[in-house]
């Protein structure tokens, strides 16, 4: 499992600053690569949800990559998707401990979600497309950057959700009661897919993809 | 210790609480694969399989070992671990006794395990704290309503093939949108049972 | 075989490696999980009760706090939790608090009923647990709803046990209160619920009330 000739053990700036940019936006993984979505959906009713979820994807992402990029020479081929799940699951758990101990309302509202970080395709997609074939430090900011383009995906969608949903923002009431009118549905289930649509056509239009969308 | 009587728990996972369009788990593997209704449920078939079995086995293995030994923690370790697992040897089962089964189904089975609705299933049941029984109906009755979900969605897919959809929202977008009408739909289910 | 040996004790040691990470972040965050967890439990009984919680948000003083102030009885079948606040000097409680839970329209729904020392004028009552929609049914949870319940009564002037939730836009009497419209069946349903607790702590409440 030996690395292209292409990247070398100090990679040049421009391959770094590719990862970055990939990561958060030309490849972002909601708007590009359509990953992460059950999540995207699920935490994005409240910006203090949306963030921790970032945060905790940031971290579960960054250190599989590095983890699993440092092995990368040694993982043999037959128990690769066992190791990775084993990595992405222990780092998974360690943060909802983590949260549980001291963030422990956020972690309630989050509830399952966190757990699901582990199925969450970018960081099972990540490990497999870029940490098992790649030095460990590109491959941890590889991790971090595609981790938070999601995040700030899921700070957009959640800011446009909260605000217009329930005129707040962090819990700080923005839109007063007195002549807003809350639009209760971006809160609830229907309002999630609307407003992931509404991001993705949005994107859409700023940066239109190059390639024709196929059978999609 | 849950007072929801177990067939509302199965009717409300297909309906009301459906794990798709109430608990959004599921749509990556959806988004990826079904642009028609026979692809939509064949994965649909094998979810509800494997839901099903796999909820009955993390019960087991999460009340009976994790518990007793106080190592709950490592319950979503082990959850997918057994999903994984399970996965793996339906896949090898089928292969040995229908290949024609495992030709049709076989690229599902992979992506079965990263499936987020099967190890939501098992979460949920921990977090609502489901007996055997009402786990067993409420995996049941997950699988069933996500499988309804993709299939509601490829058909709908479909017939968009003939639209005139704006480049924007092409793809994904459109999809999202078509759901969120769907979701609203579907929370009109509520009230459909009379619990007492 | 050396394949296999090389999968073997690539196994090993990564189990190690991860099981060490695991022990390692469990050990260390169980103290602050279990008083977090604990916390959640009488929180939400000392805020019905009225104990100044607003502020507090570390677990082991809330903890501290319901283990000095409150007093937990049973009575027949009914769990009672007596707050006796240090400020307060007699023996009678402040507030007296009864849990409960019924059916909602989407899952259970839990509460908790703080009554005066009569047990029979109401104080507060906080609905902890809840899956009702949103803006509907959900709204059991918001302040408005729950501000109609101080004051009232589980017994009526002529000593009839019940409580009643009615359809909103008419007169509220001494054991009533108006419903969330838009969500009759949520509304009826923790009627149901009221009615029923109300009936039960009527029940018991003569052996209580010297």
């Amino acid at each position: 499992m030996s690395s292209s000739p292409a990247v070398s053990a100090t990679p040049g700036v421009g391959k770094w600053k590719k990862t970055l940019g990939e990561g958060l936006y030309t490849a972002n993984p909601i708007t590009r690569q359509i990953l992460g979505i059950c999540s995207t959906l699920a935490v994005t009713n409240r910006v203090d949800k949306a963030l921790v979820m970032g945060a905790g994807l940031i971290f579960v992402t960054g250190l599989s990559n590095l983890f699993l990029s440092l092995l990368r020479k040694l993982i043999p081929n037959r128990i690769r998707m066992i190791a990775e799940m084993a990595v992405v699951s222990t780092f998974v758990i360690v943060i909802d401990q983590f949260l549980r101990g001291f963030y422990w309302d956020i972690s309630r509202q989050l509830g399952p979600y966190v757990a699901l970080i582990i199925t969450n395709c970018i960081v099972m997609g990540r490990a497999e497309a870029f940490a098992l074939s790649n030095p460990p430090l590109l491959s941890l900011l590889d991790g971090v950057a595609n981790a938070t383009g999601y995040a700030l995906m899921l700070a957009i969608v959640g800011v446009f959700r909260e605000l217009l949903g329930s005129g707040s923002i962090l819990g700080i009431t923005l839109l007063s009661p007195t002549w807003y009118v809350k639009n209760q549905l971006l809160v609830l289930a229907p309002g999630a897919f609307f407003a992931l649509g509404l991001l993705l056509c949005v994107f859409n239009l700023i940066n239109p993809p190059t390639a024709p969308e196929t059978k999609k | 210790m849950n007072i929801t009587p177990v067939w509302a728990i199965f009717i409300g996972s297909i309906f009301t609480n459906n794990i798709l369009f109430a608990s959004f788990l599921g749509m990556c593997s959806f988004l990826v694969c079904s642009s028609k209704i026979d692809t939509a449920l064949g994965l649909g078939s094998a979810v509800v399989f494997v839901m099903f079995c796999t909820t009955m086995l993390n019960y087991l293995i999460y009340y009976y070992l994790l518990v007793p030994l106080k190592l709950e923690f490592l319950g979503f370790m082990i959850f997918i671990a057994v999903i994984a697992a399970f996965v793996q040897f339906v896949e090898m089962f089928v292969e040995r006794f229908s290949p024609d089964l495992y030709y049709a189904l076989g690229i599902f089975l992979p992506l079965i395990t990263v499936n987020c609705a099967i190890l939501g299933a098992a979460l949920f049941m921990v977090i609502r704290k489901y007996n055997f029984v009402q786990s067993t109906f409420y995996g049941l009755g997950a699988g069933l309503g996500w499988a309804m979900a993709i299939a509601l969605m490829a058909g709908l897919r479909e017939k968009m093939g003939y639209a005139n959809v704006p480049t924007p929202l092409r793809g994904t977008a459109v999809i999202m949108m078509v759901a969120g009408v769907i979701a609203m739909a579907f929370m009109g289910f509520a009230g459909m049972l009379n619990i007492q | 075989m050396k394949d296999n040996t090389r999968i073997i004790v690539f196994t090993v040691v990564l189990a190690v490696i991860c099981a060490l990470l695991l022990a390692g972040s469990t050990i260390f965050t169980a103290p602050y999980r279990q008083a977090n967890e604990k916390a959640e439990e009488v929180r939400t009984f000392l805020s019905v009760l009225g104990a100044p919680v607003q502020g507090v948000s570390d677990s082991r003083e809330l903890l501290a706090m319901f283990n000095r102030e409150v007093r937990v009885k049973t009575l027949g079948s009914l769990t009672l939790y007596e707050y006796l606040p240090e400020s307060g000097k007699s023996d009678m409680p402040a507030a007296v608090a009864v849990p409960f839970t019924g059916m909602g329209l989407w899952g259970p729904i839990k509460g908790v009923l703080a009554l005066q020392s009569d047990l029979r004028t109401i104080k507060t009552i906080n609905f902890y647990q809840q899956e009702e929609t949103p803006g509907l049914g959900g709204e059991i949870g918001a302040d408005w709803f729950r501000k109609q319940f101080e004051n009232k009564q589980i017994l009526s002037a002529d000593g009839q046990a019940g409580f009643r939730v009615l359809k909103p836009g008419g007169q509220t009497g001494p054991t009533e209160v108006d419903g969330i419209s838009g969500a009759t069946m949520t509304s009826q349903r923790v009627g149901l619920m009221l009615d029923n607790l109300a009936k039960s702590i009527a029940e018991e409440r003569n052996a209580y009330v010297q």
